[in-house]
């Protein structure tokens, strides 16, 4: 298995009252509860952690795209990846993603991720959700009739300026772009593409037919989470596709502590934090019309018809072990976390799992020791599962003793150094 | 009453619409949740006028047409041009509400002569910022047409209750869905560039508990059409024809006359 340490970086200062005195969290949430000055060590810490999490072993650092929201302060994930690229050495890059239909022309999209790629010596991996109503409709003003339409010329527009290597016209129905010729070019051919997805069996088809991988990100967790993988994988099989649990990844909140009571005193409030106050999102915003199909539509109604809660917070009034039993967050000892991420595993027949070590307003600290936790005493006792399958869908980077290393870097090489200092010092 | 088909415009697209009543043509476009039959403002304007309220491209049973449509004024309104030559009518009194009254006015601005009288009642299409407005397509998704009604309830009763509740949500939502294409993000057209143009005898209605349209619009739209009158409804909302179907079709047929 492979695991990925993913930070939403949301903004740990919503006050106590937020849900009773603003709507909502994302589109049209409160510009005064943010402060720059207080942002300055939000954006370092959590791009410490990140880097922390590199140090630890996870297979990959991830990071996504949102707008006007205060639990992602991630307008552009290309800036973060550009940071991880240079500051992280092995692991992937997971951008996940990045909403092709926002960018005009979408081919600045596959410049930067081309960059991403070359800087960072082929350890991209890219992602290209559709992306969200509050982001894409309403907080960049796309239109949801033709935002899907948009989508898939984008897609189908940067695949090709990622692999053909003249220069071509593209006269598409959203862009027309008369001298298509990327410069520079991904050294990934092309990096792996994730689609994260909310379970429509279009977006299946899709994975399906250009053998990405399928991402599902929720916050609903594992339980939940069945279902709809479930439906992914018969979708897969109808479609004749080979079975391979690394096509499939999932996202989960996960915190790991001594025992299981030291689990519910350390993170509990944080979570409580996440839950409520971070996905305290005014239903307006959550479905455009048009944002989602007709099929999709009825669907959604007949499952509220039949009880079951669309509400993003819905876990914001669960007791702690509701949150667990109901699969929202993977919590306790390692004993116990290794066996509900094994679970995981053999349920959701995922082989990628993008691990949410760090949710609400956890503390950097606190953060830093589940992250521990979590790589040295669970990772190293459920990564042999699916060890019988190859993983198509990570990045292919350039040989380690070929990659270029920053200069104040660890594992730089000693003649760089020595270069470097004596005309440091004539400076 | 049965709905009527024909097709119309070099693709031959098929369009249902009502007809009914005896008198001058009265050609009727349907707000953003299109048309509940042919309802009771209707059969009361049918008494005195030849009414032809047809579906537009999206909306109810032509929901599937929504992707031949361009967001911009161009294909809907060459639309309802071939809808007119379709049926033969050179001249019409045209009365539009909501979204179809902003296609309306783009019918009497791009076929100045045919169109002889105009009704606009809470006329989308046209913004001003320091009027703005309430976002249509902003709502909670369980009852995301609420906020057109002037009174909690109303849109049970005229859009759901005596059907299947799914289905009647789901058409309210495709409706919807239709309307937020020709509108998004904002509802600004550019329709106030080509509102000179128009010939038309016209009257301008705002519904006085519209937050969709507030009543500062009308005078907006009055001042660039030539000729133009202004009124209001008193207590309706911005789907004012089913709210009240008396008063709107006694203002309609006051001013036709």
């Amino acid at each position: 298995m492979k695991f990925h340490w993913f930070n939403l970086m949301p903004w740990p200062y919503l006050p106590d009252d937020f849900t009773e005195k603003h709507r909502s969290v994302w589109v049209d949430v409160d510009s005064r509860l943010f402060d720059p000055v207080k942002s300055n060590r939000v954006y370092n810490d959590y791009l410490d952690l990140l880097e922390f999490a590199a140090d630890q072993g996870y297979d990959g650092v991830g990071i996504n795209e949102h707008h006007q929201n205060a639990y992602g302060l991630m307008p552009s994930p290309q800036l973060m990846a550009a940071t991880l690229a240079r500051r992280t050495r092995d692991v992937s890059i997971l951008l996940l993603g990045q909403s092709l239909a926002l960018y005009d022309p979408p081919t600045r999209v596959a410049e930067e991720m081309a960059m991403i790629d070359c800087i960072s010596g082929g350890r991209l991996i890219s992602g290209f959700p559709v992306g969200s109503s509050m982001d894409d409709n309403y907080a960049c003003g796309v239109n949801p009739a033709t935002l899907r339409e948009k989508y898939l010329e984008a897609h189908d527009l940067v695949r090709r300026a990622w692999s053909d290597p003249d220069v071509f016209a593209w006269n598409g129905k959203h862009y027309k772009l008369r001298y298509v010729n990327l410069w520079p070019r991904p050294i990934q051919s092309p990096p792996p593409i994730w689609i994260p997805g909310g379970g429509s069996v279009e977006t299946w088809d899709f994975c399906a037919e250009n053998h990405y991988n399928y991402s599902y990100l929720s916050f609903s967790g594992y339980i939940r989470g069945a279902q709809l993988m479930d439906g992914f994988w018969r979708r897969m099989e109808e479609l004749g596709a080979e079975f391979n649990p690394y096509q499939a990844a999932f996202a989960q909140q996960i915190c790991v502590a001594e025992t299981d009571a030291e689990a519910q005193r350390l993170y509990e409030k944080h979570a409580r934090y996440f839950f409520s106050r971070c996905l305290h999102v005014h239903p307006g915003f959550a479905d455009a019309p048009g944002y989602r199909t007709e099929a999709t539509i009825k669907a959604g109604l007949q499952s509220q018809m039949a009880g079951q809660s669309s509400a993003m917070n819905q876990a914001a009034q669960l007791s702690w072990q509701d949150m667990i039993d109901k699969g929202f967050i993977i919590a306790g000892s390692p004993d116990s976390v290794a066996e509900q991420m094994e679970r995981v595993a053999r349920t959701l027949k995922v082989g990628h799992v993008v691990c949410l070590l760090h949710f609400g307003d956890m503390p950097t600290s606190l953060c830093r020791y589940s992250t521990e936790l979590f790589a040295n005493r669970v990772i190293p006792r459920i990564r042999p599962i699916w060890n019988e399958y190859e993983d198509h869908w990570s990045p292919r980077p350039m040989p380690k003793a070929e990659r270029a290393v920053p200069r104040d870097c660890p594992g730089t090489p000693d003649e760089t150094a020595a270069t470097v200092a004596p005309l440091a010092r004539v400076v | 009453m049965e709905l009527s088909t024909i097709n119309v415009g070099p693709a031959q697209r098929l369009v249902h619409y009502y007809r009914a009543g005896q008198g001058e043509p009265l050609l009727y476009l349907h707000h953003l949740l299109g048309l509940r039959g042919f309802e009771p403002a209707l059969q009361n304007l049918a008494s005195h006028y030849d009414v032809i309220a047809p579906y537009a491209p999206g909306w109810g049973l032509a929901k599937d047409d929504l992707s031949d449509i361009d967001p911009g004024a161009l294909d809907l309104t060459l639309h309802h041009v071939d809808l007119l030559d379709a049926l033969g009518l050179s001249k019409v009194n045209v009365v539009g509400i909501s979204i179809g009254a902003w296609m309306a006015a783009e019918l009497a601005a791009i076929q100045p002569s045919r169109v002889e009288q105009l009704v606009l009642v809470n006329p989308l299409g046209l913004w001003l910022d320091e009027v703005g407005g309430e976002d249509a397509f902003a709502q909670h998704p369980g009852f995301p047409s609420r906020v057109l009604f002037s009174e909690r309830g109303m849109r049970e009763k005229f859009l759901i209750e005596g059907r299947d509740k799914i289905e009647a949500h789901v058409e309210e939502l495709l409706n919807l869905r239709a309307g937020a294409k020709f509108l998004w993000p904002i509802p600004d057209t550019g329709v106030k560039r080509r509102l000179p143009r128009i010939k038309a005898r016209a009257l301008v209605v705002t519904s006085e508990r519209d937050p969709i349209v507030p009543a500062a619009y009308g005078p907006a739209w009055q001042a660039s059409i030539k000729d133009a009158a202004l009124a209001t409804l008193p207590g309706a909302g911005h789907i004012a024809e089913l709210e009240q179907p008396e008063a709107f079709s006694t203002l309609v047929r006051e001013f036709l006359n």
